[in-house]
C-alpha cells in the first residue's frame, strides 16, 4: 500500500507537518513542541478525547467555527492556525469563563487546571460571580475523598473515568446547562454511593474538585504541602502489579498516583490508592525482639505491646539468637529439622536469598511459600503440559480477543485493575463467560453466568469439551500440529455428555453447549483463573481441564489467546520463578537433575559451611506443619508470611508453631504468627526497600525506595546476609543488584533482563529476546518448552471433595477475599481508609439461608466445622447459593481457616480452602 | 413518509416528538398502527420516540444521543449525521414540515410550490405568529413574505400598538428592527442582516415593548435549554444573562464573549445564541 495514504501532510502554523491518521491537531502541535492549553483533555492513556471545554481551540482555514484541537484530526492539505488572534481569544475567554467561579481559595494552587490559567496569562474574571446559593457544598462522605463540585467544570473527565477507564458507572452527569452536575448514582453522597474508591477520578481530575481527603482535610491550601518528592515504584498488594508514583512528604507518604506501567496504564484500585498508611502504622515493629523466658507460647500477644512476651535487642543480639538456635538444630537433630517460609511480597532478590539460605545452610529443600496456598495446583498443571508455569499471556491481552472465560475468580475485588480490562472488552463486545459458584460483580457484564454447584468444575468443564468434540468445533489441525495425547483426551470425554454432567454441576445441557460453541468459534479467546479452581484437591486436575480446553481450540500463543491463572500476591510469580519452591530451585529447574544441581553449587560456591545441594525435593507448606506435629522439623525461619492465619485447619498450624523449639519470623508488624517467635526481626515495609518484583504477567518491575523504615527496621535482603553469615555461610553481597546479577547467573528467564534496564524502564517482560525488545506478552506461538516441543492433553476425572455436606454440617464454606482487605489483613487492617470501609469480619450467605437460621441480614452467626468455630457478622447476598456461606479470611476475630479442611490435592499439595462442610448457628 | 424510504434504502425510521404533543402522539401512533396492519410497512419499521421535554434535542446530533438512550448533548462535527448518525450508521434527519411537503408533493405534484412567487422567492412557508398581532396563529404563505405580510396574515398590529422590532424564527434568530420590514422571511434572505429564518417563530414586538427585555428573555431562555456541554455556552450563557441584567450593558464583554461563543460553541445553539445581543447593541443601543 502507498505510504503516503498513511501519512496527513497539512500546515500548521506555517510550517508544513505530517500526522499519522489517528494523530489529533493538539498531539501534532505537542510533538512540534506547541503546548495547548487542555482541561477535559488528558494525554493519559485509555481516555477518549471528548472536546468540550473548548479550551484547546484552533483555527481551520475555510471553517465557519473554530475546531477542538484535542479531536481534530488533520486532513490532506488542512491550514490550521493555532496561534491566531480569533483561537487565542477564544482559549483565554474560555479559561476567563471557568475562572470566574472557582472557589476564592482554590483548593490546590498545583492543580492542572492552575498551570492552565497562568499558561494563558489569566489570573482575574471580568464576569459576575454564580449566586452564593447556586455553590455545591463540600461532600466529605467518603473516607478517602473529598467532594468539592464548587471547583469542577463539567470537563466530565471524571465521568469517563469511572465509566470508561475502571467501568464502575458510578459517577454520571446529571441536569441540564448551566445546573449540569456531576453526581454519584442517584444523587448520593459519594460515601454513600455504590463507588468502590479506585480513585480514578481524583487523579484525573484537573481541578481538585476531586481529591485525596488526605489533601483536603489539611486546610485546602495545598502549596504548602507540596510533596518533597516522588517515588516510582510498585503497588505491594496484588499480583496485577501496578505501577505508582508514591508521593512522599517528612518520610510519609502523603498520596499515591498511578503511573503509566505495562499492566496498569496509570490505573489502581482502593488498596493501592488508599492503602499505604499501614507503612505508618504504629505497630510497626521497629526493634528486633527476643522472646522472654517461660511465656507461654501461643495467639496471645497485643501488637500494640510487645512487651509482655518479647523484649527489645540488638541486632547483634537478635541475630547471634537466631543464628544459634539454628546451629544448634542442625547440629542435634540435623539440617531436616529446619524448614523456611519464604514471602511473596518481598523482592525477587530476597526470595533467592532466602531459598539460597534454606538450601546453602541445611542442605535440604523444605522451604516452601504462600503459592502453594494459591497457584501450585495451576503451576503444577501448566509445567505438566505446556513446560512454563507462567501465564501464557498478558492479561491485557484481553484487548485483542472476542471471547473470554473468568473462572473461580473474582477480579473486581481480588484483581481490580485487571478486571477494568475484562470489562472495557465486554463494552467493546467481547464475550465473557462467567463461571463461579458464587455471582461475582463479573455476572453483570457476562453473555453466560455459569454458577454451577462448588466443586464440579473437571465435570462442567469436560462436558463443555464433550459438546466441542460431538460439535466437531475443534481445532484438528492446531491439535495435530502443536500436541500429544489428544486421542485419549477424545476418548476420555465420551463419558461426560452435557446430559450426563448437566444434573451434577447444576448447568443445563443446551447452555454448556452453547457456551462450548461461543468459545470454540472464537476468534481469539482467553482463560483466566483464580483460587476458585486451584484450592480444591482436585486443582491440579481443574487446570488440566482449562489447558486442554485452550489446547483443542489453539486459543494459544496467537494475539488475543491464552491461559492466565491470576497470580495473588505482588511477588508471587517472581518468588516462585527465584526458587521459593522445595522441588525446584530458580526457573523450576528441578533439584532431582544432577547437571542443575551441579550448576547451582558452581555459582553458590562460597568459601564457607555451605552444603550443596540436595536432590531430594522438600516438604511443602502443609507438610511441613504435619512434619512439627511428627517432631521431624524443629525450627523455623519464616519471613514475611503469616501461616497462623492463612493455613488451613490454622489450630492445627498454630499448634505446630508453639511446639517448634526455635523459631524466628521477620516481618513489619507482630503478626499472629510472629506471636509464636522466638526471635522477631523488624523488617522495612515494601516501600522502604529497592528491588524488583514479577507480576502475573511475567513483568518484572523496578521497585524502589521511598522512605526510610522506621527505628531500627531493616530490608529484608540485608537481614538475610546478617543471619547467612552468622550461619557462617560468608555472604557478599552489596545490594539488591548484585543479588539480581548472581540470580541471572542461574536463570536463563532473566536473559537480556538487567537491573540498568529496569532501573530505565521500570518494566521488562520475560521471556526477552533482545536488549532492546520489550519482553513477549504471548508465548508459546511457534512451540512448548517440552521435550516434544508439543502441548499435552492430560485427562481428568471426576472427584469429589474431600469433606461434602452432611446433616451435621450441612453447609458448604468458601473462602476468598474483599477488595479493600488483602490476604491476612495484617497490612490492610491496619490502614485507616480500608478497615473504615469494611470494619468488621463477616461471611455472606442467602438471604433464605439466613431466615432459615432465624438471623436477620446484619446479625450475628456461628459457623462450626469439624475442626473450630467463629462467630461472625452475617450478611445476606443472594449471590451466594442456598447450601453455601462465604468466609473472607482477612479477619483474626473469626479466622476462616480455623474452620478450613486441610486436605490436599495430591500432586500440587494444595489444600482446599474452597470447600468444607460447616453448620451455622444464630448467637445468643 | 410512504416517499422517502424505499429509494433510499432505510432499514428504519424514528419519530421524535416532544412529549409537550399529547394528540400529536396519539394521531401517530394510531397511524403507524394502520401503516403496519395494512403492511404497508413492516410491524417496528417506524418507531416513535417521546422527547423528554429538552429544547436542545431539536438539534439533529443531540436528539439522536436521545433517541440512542443518552442524554440529549450534540455531537462534535465532523462526522456530519448523513455519514454517522444514529447507532452510527449513516442517517437522514428530517423535519416533519419537510415530510409534510413531500407527502403533498407526491399527490400534488411539485407545482403546489414553484407556482408560489413572491419578492423573488419560490415557495411556501408556515409562519408562527406571536406578539403584538391581533390573530396570532401558524399562516401558510409565500415563502418571500415580509414581517408585513405577516402581520397581515396575523390579523393586522394589536389595538394599540406599533411595530418596533421582530424576531423572525425563533429566538436564535435574534431580534431585527421594523426598519427591515422588507426583507422576504426566507432560506439566505436574513443572513446579510445577522439572522436566519430558522424554524419561522416569529415574534412581534411593539412600541409598548422593550427589545432589551426581549433579548434578556431570550438568553435566559438558552441559558435554561443548553446542555451545559460547552464552556463557552454553557458558562458564556449564564455569565451573558447576569450582564445583560445589568442597568448598563458592559457593550465591550458582551461583544467579546458573543464573538467566542459564535466561534468555539459545539453546535447551532450556542453559535447563535449571542444573536439577539449582537442585534439588540446594533439595532437598539440607546436601550441598552
Amino acid at each position: 500500500m502507498d505510504i503516503k495514504l498513511h501519512t496527513i501532510a497539512f500546515t500548521l502554523d506555517g510550517d508544513n507537518v505530517t500526522a499519522t491518521p489517528d494523530e489529533t491537531l493538539w498531539q501534532v502541535a505537542k510533538r512540534q513542541g506547541s503546548r495547548l492549553p487542555h482541561l477535559c483533555f488528558t494525554d493519559s492513556s485509555g481516555y477518549r478525547p471528548d472536546g468540550n471545554c473548548r479550551a484547546c481551540m484552533v483555527e481551520i482555514e475555510g471553517e465557519r467555527v473554530l475546531a477542538a484541537s484535542c479531536l481534530r484530526k488533520p486532513t490532506q492539505g488542512m491550514v490550521v492556525h493555532s496561534q491566531s488572534d480569533r483561537a487565542t481569544r477564544a482559549r483565554k475567554m474560555v479559561m476567563e469563563l471557568l475562572l470566574t467561579d472557582q472557589p476564592e481559595h482554590t483548593h490546590n494552587s498545583a492543580s492542572h487546571f492552575s498551570a492552565m490559567a497562568k499558561l494563558q496569562g489569566i489570573s482575574v474574571s471580568r464576569f459576575p460571580a454564580i449566586e452564593p446559593l447556586r455553590v455545591p457544598l463540600t461532600d466529605d462522605s467518603h473516607i478517602a475523598m473529598s467532594v468539592n463540585l464548587d471547583a469542577c467544570i463539567q470537563c466530565n473527565l471524571c465521568v469517563r473515568a469511572c465509566r470508561e477507564v475502571q467501568v464502575n458507572d458510578v459517577i454520571g452527569m446529571a441536569n441540564r446547562g448551566r445546573d449540569s452536575a456531576i453526581i454519584f448514582d442517584q444523587f448520593d453522597q459519594m460515601g454513600e454511593s455504590s463507588c468502590v474508591a479506585c480513585g480514578e477520578c481524583v487523579q484525573i481530575c484537573p481541578t481538585d474538585a476531586l481529591m485525596p481527603a488526605s489533601m483536603a482535610k489539611n486546610g485546602g491550601a495545598a502549596a504548602s504541602q507540596s510533596p518533597d518528592k516522588a517515588v516510582s515504584t510498585v503497588c505491594p498488594f496484588c499480583g496485577v502489579g501496578c505501577q505508582i508514583s508514591l508521593k512522599v512528604k517528612d518520610n510519609k507518604v502523603q498520596y499515591v498516583d498511578g503511573i503509566d506501567g505495562p499492566a496498569n496504564e496509570s490505573r489502581l484500585c482502593v488498596k493501592g490508592r488508599f492503602g499505604y498508611d499501614y507503612i505508618h502504622h504504629q505497630h510497626r515493629l521497629t526493634t528486633p525482639l527476643i522472646r522472654l523466658k517461660d511465656v507461654p507460647k501461643g495467639l496471645n500477644v497485643d501488637p500494640a505491646n510487645p512487651f509482655t512476651h518479647f523484649r527489645a535487642a540488638s541486632w547483634q543480639e537478635a541475630i547471634e539468637a537466631a543464628a544459634q538456635g539454628l546451629s544448634t538444630l542442625k547440629k542435634n537433630s540435623g539440617g531436616e529439622s529446619v524448614a523456611g517460609f519464604g514471602s511473596a511480597k518481598c523482592t525477587n532478590e530476597e526470595a533467592y536469598l532466602f531459598q539460597k539460605l534454606i538450601r546453602q545452610g541445611f542442605g535440604h529443600n523444605n522451604v516452601d511459600h504462600c503459592t502453594r496456598l494459591c497457584h501450585a495446583s495451576s503451576v503444577t498443571a501448566l509445567i505438566e503440559n505446556i513446560g512454563s508455569g507462567a501465564v501464557t499471556a498478558s492479561f491485557n491481552e484481553i484487548e485483542h480477543a472476542d471471547v473470554a472465560i473468568v473462572i473461580g475468580c473474582n477480579p473486581t475485588e481480588n484483581h481490580p485493575v485487571a478486571a477494568t480490562y475484562f470489562k472495557q472488552f465486554v463494552r467493546r463486545g467481547g464475550k465473557l463467560i462467567v463461571m463461579d459458584p458464587r455471582g461475582t460483580a463479573m455476572k453483570r457484564f457476562a453473555t453466560h453466568m455459569l454458577q454451577f454447584r462448588p466443586g464440579t468444575d473437571v465435570a462442567l468443564l469436560n462436558a463443555i469439551m464433550h459438546a466441542i468434540v460431538d460439535e466437531g468445533l475443534q481445532n484438528q489441525t492446531y491439535i495435530d500440529e502443536n500436541t500429544e495425547n489428544w486421542q485419549a483426551q477424545k476418548d476420555h470425554l465420551n463419558g461426560f455428555s452435557p446430559d450426563k454432567m448437566a444434573s451434577l454441576c447444576g448447568i443445563d445441557a443446551e447452555t454448556l453447549r452453547q457456551v462450548a460453541r461461543t468459545f470454540a468459534n472464537g476468534e481469539a479467546a482467553m482463560i483466566f483463573w483464580g483460587m476458585g479452581v486451584s484450592q480444591h484437591i482436585h486443582g491440579t486436575d481443574n487446570a488440566r481441564c482449562l489447558i486442554s480446553l485452550a489446547l483443542m481450540c489453539g486459543h494459544i500463543g496467537r494475539s488475543g489467546t491464552g491461559l492466565h491463572p491470576l497470580r495473588g500476591q505482588n511477588n508471587v510469580q517472581g518468588a516462585s520463578d527465584a526458587g521459593l519452591i522445595p522441588m525446584y530451585l530458580p526457573d523450576y529447574q528441578t533439584v532431582t537433575d544432577n547437571h542443575i544441581r551441579a550448576h547451582f553449587d558452581e555459582i553458590w560456591q562460597e568459601e564457607s559451611d555451605a552444603i550443596a545441594v540436595s536432590a531430594k525435593p522438600g516438604l511443602t507448606v502443609v507438610e511441613i506443619i504435619d512434619a512439627i506435629h511428627n517432631d521431624e522439623i524443629r525450627g523455623m525461619y519464616i519471613l514475611g508470611e503469616n501461616p497462623a492465619m492463612s493455613d488451613p485447619d490454622v489450630s492445627h498450624a498454630r499448634a505446630a508453631f508453639a511446639k517448634l523449639e526455635h523459631l524466628i519470623v521477620q516481618d513489619i508488624f507482630l503478626t499472629e504468627t510472629a506471636c509464636f517467635a522466638d526471635v522477631i526481626f523488624p523488617a522495612a515495609a515494601f516501600a522502604e526497600k529497592d528491588g524488583t518484583v514479577t507480576n502475573t504477567n511475567r513483568q518484572v518491575q523496578m521497585g524502589r525506595k521511598a522512605l526510610d523504615a522506621p527505628g531500627e527496621a531493616k530490608q529484608d535482603w540485608m537481614i538475610l546476609i546478617e543471619l547467612a553469615n552468622a550461619l557462617g555461610l560468608n555472604w557478599q553481597y552489596s545490594s539488591p543488584r548484585a543479588i539480581f546479577d548472581e540470580m541471572k547467573l542461574g536463570m536463563s528467564s532473566l536473559d537480556h533482563i538487567t537491573w540498568d534496564r529496569l532501573s530505565n524502564e521500570n518494566a521488562v517482560t520475560y521471556p526477552c529476546y533482545g536488549e532492546n525488545q520489550p519482553g513477549e506478552a504471548i508465548v508459546f506461538g511457534d512451540s512448548f518448552p517440552r521435550p516434544s516441543g508439543r502441548a499435552r492433553f492430560t485427562p481428568a476425572s471426576v472427584i469429589a471433595p474431600d469433606e461434602l455436606p452432611d446433616t451435621e454440617y450441612p453447609l458448604i464454606m468458601t473462602t476468598g477475599r474483599q477488595l479493600e482487605h488483602w490476604h491476612t489483613g495484617s497490612m490492610t487492617r491496619r490502614s485507616k481508609v480500608l478497615d473504615a470501609i469494611e470494619p468488621e469480619a463477616n461471611c455472606s450467605l442467602h438471604p433464605k439461608t439466613l431466615r432459615r437460621l432465624g438471623i436477620e441480614p446484619g446479625g450475628m452467626i456461628r459457623l462450626l466445622s469439624r475442626r473450630g468455630e467463629i462467630e461472625l457478622l452475617a450478611r445476606a447476598d443472594r449471590a451466594v447459593a442456598e447450601d453455601m456461606v462465604f468466609v473472607p479470611f482477612a479477619y483474626v476475630e473469626a479466622a476462616a481457616n480455623l474452620l478450613t479442611n486441610p486436605a490436599l490435592d495430591p500432586d500440587a499439595k494444595i489444600p482446599e480452602f474452597k470447600f468444607a462442610a460447616v453448620r451455622g448457628e444464630a448467637v445468643g | 413518509m410512504r416517499a422517502s424510504p424505499a429509494p433510499l434504502k432505510i432499514d428504519i425510521i424514528w419519530l421524535y416528538l416532544r412529549d409537550e404533543y399529547p394528540a400529536a402522539f396519539e394521531i401517530l401512533k394510531r397511524e403507524i398502527a394502520s401503516l403496519e396492519s395494512a403492511k404497508i410497512v413492516p410491524t417496528g419499521y417506524i418507531e416513535l420516540r417521546r422527547g423528554a421535554g429538552a429544547y436542545i434535542c431539536g438539534e439533529e446530533s443531540a436528539m439522536i444521543e436521545s433517541i440512542e438512550g443518552k442524554r440529549g448533548l450534540p455531537r462534535h462535527r465532523p462526522p456530519f449525521v448523513a455519514q454517522k448518525g444514529i447507532f452510527n450508521q449513516p442517517t437522514l434527519v428530517h423535519n416533519i414540515e419537510t415530510l409534510y411537503w413531500v407527502a403533498r408533493i407526491s399527490r400534488e405534484g411539485g407545482e403546489i410550490l414553484t407556482s408560489v412567487n413572491k419578492n423573488g422567492r419560490t415557495g411556501l412557508r408556515s409562519y408562527s405568529v406571536s406578539g403584538r398581532v391581533t390573530n396570532p396563529g401558524v399562516y401558510l404563505l409565500p415563502a418571500g413574505s415580509t414581517i408585513i405580510d405577516v402581520i397581515v396574515a396575523a390579523g393586522g398590529m394589536a389595538a394599540g400598538h406599533q411595530l418596533k422590532a421582530y424576531q423572525p424564527g425563533g429566538p436564535s434568530s435574534g431580534i431585527l428592527p421594523a426598519s427591515l420590514s422588507d426583507v422576504p422571511l426566507d432560506f439566505d434572505t436574513l443572513q446579510p442582516h445577522g439572522s436566519f429564518i430558522g424554524s419561522a417563530a416569529v415574534l412581534v414586538l411593539s412600541d409598548k415593548d422593550s427589545v432589551r427585555d426581549a433579548a434578556l428573555n431570550m438568553m435566559e431562555f438558552f441559558d435554561h435549554e443548553n446542555c451545559g456541554q460547552c464552556t463557552p455556552c454553557r458558562v458564556g450563557c449564564e455569565k451573558a444573562v447576569k450582564l445583560m441584567r445589568e442597568d448598563k450593558w458592559d457593550i465591550t464583554l458582551l461583544s467579546e464573549l458573543s464573538d467566542v461563543m459564535e466561534d468555539a460553541s459545539i453546535c447551532g445553539l450556542g453559535q447563535a445564541a449571542p444573536n439577539p445581543i449582537r442585534l439588540t447593541i446594533k439595532h437598539f443601543p440607546d436601550e441598552v
